[in-house]
């Protein structure tokens, strides 16, 4: 149910500039739903991905 | 083309891959014909990385030759690697994946999910297993990142 891809921005600016890549790293969840820039402690993606969910 | 790795880094990675590899890894390559600036450096650096250890293994794809495979991983991106877990002629997806050349900081990235994926634990902490445990929609992350 899970997939998490490293995305080389470099190659492939597109989606980096859809997903409005600003710093890296930025995670980015469901095609867009979410966005976390920086390091992202295991609580806080949690809980980024239940407000994804819940929304 | 010339090796990638130097004699020194293959053997530091051998001490890594010694110490931290526990179980079978199968990395799937998909690389594509069209536009594809770093699908020949990618595939060399993981099919060096997978000659290292007796325990990881790697096909070669292509992402339109192999489009129902790579459907079924859901790749779609050259280069394209997906880091699976083996056992016996058992491919288990563990959802890892990464899209453009792992080099710089990212190489360390490549090497650190082949022992994530061997080690077969995600190392998460319970309550997280156990919200994800009941996921009934699909969560796709993706990691933006840049080879520095």
């Amino acid at each position: 149910m899970i997939q998490a891809e490293m995305v080389e921005a470099t190659e492939f600016p597109e989606l980096a500039n859809r997903h409005g890549v600003s710093g890296v790293p930025q995670t980015t969840i469901n095609d867009g739903m979410a966005h976390v820039v920086g390091a992202v402690p295991e609580g806080n993606l949690l809980a980024e991905i239940q407000r994804v969910l819940a929304g | 083309m010339a090796q990638l790795l130097n004699d020194d880094i293959i053997k530091q990675i051998r001490e890594v891959f010694d110490d931290g590899l526990k179980n079978p890894v199968h990395l799937m390559f998909f690389g594509s014909v069209d536009n594809c600036q770093y699908c020949g450096e990618t595939r060399q650096l993981a099919e060096e990385v997978a000659a290292i250890s007796d325990l990881i293994s790697i096909e070669i794809y292509d992402l339109d030759a192999d489009a129902d495979l790579a459907a079924k991983y859901n790749v779609d991106k050259a280069p394209g690697l997906v880091i699976a877990a083996k056992e016996g002629d058992q491919v288990t997806d563990f959802g890892v994946r990464l899209a453009g050349i792992p080099s710089g900081h990212e190489f360390t990235s490549l090497i650190q999910d082949i022992i994530l994926v061997s080690s077969r634990d995600s190392g998460l902490n319970p309550q997280t297993r156990e919200f994800l445990k009941g996921l009934e929609k699909p969560i796709l992350l993706q990691v933006h990142v840049t080879p520095t």
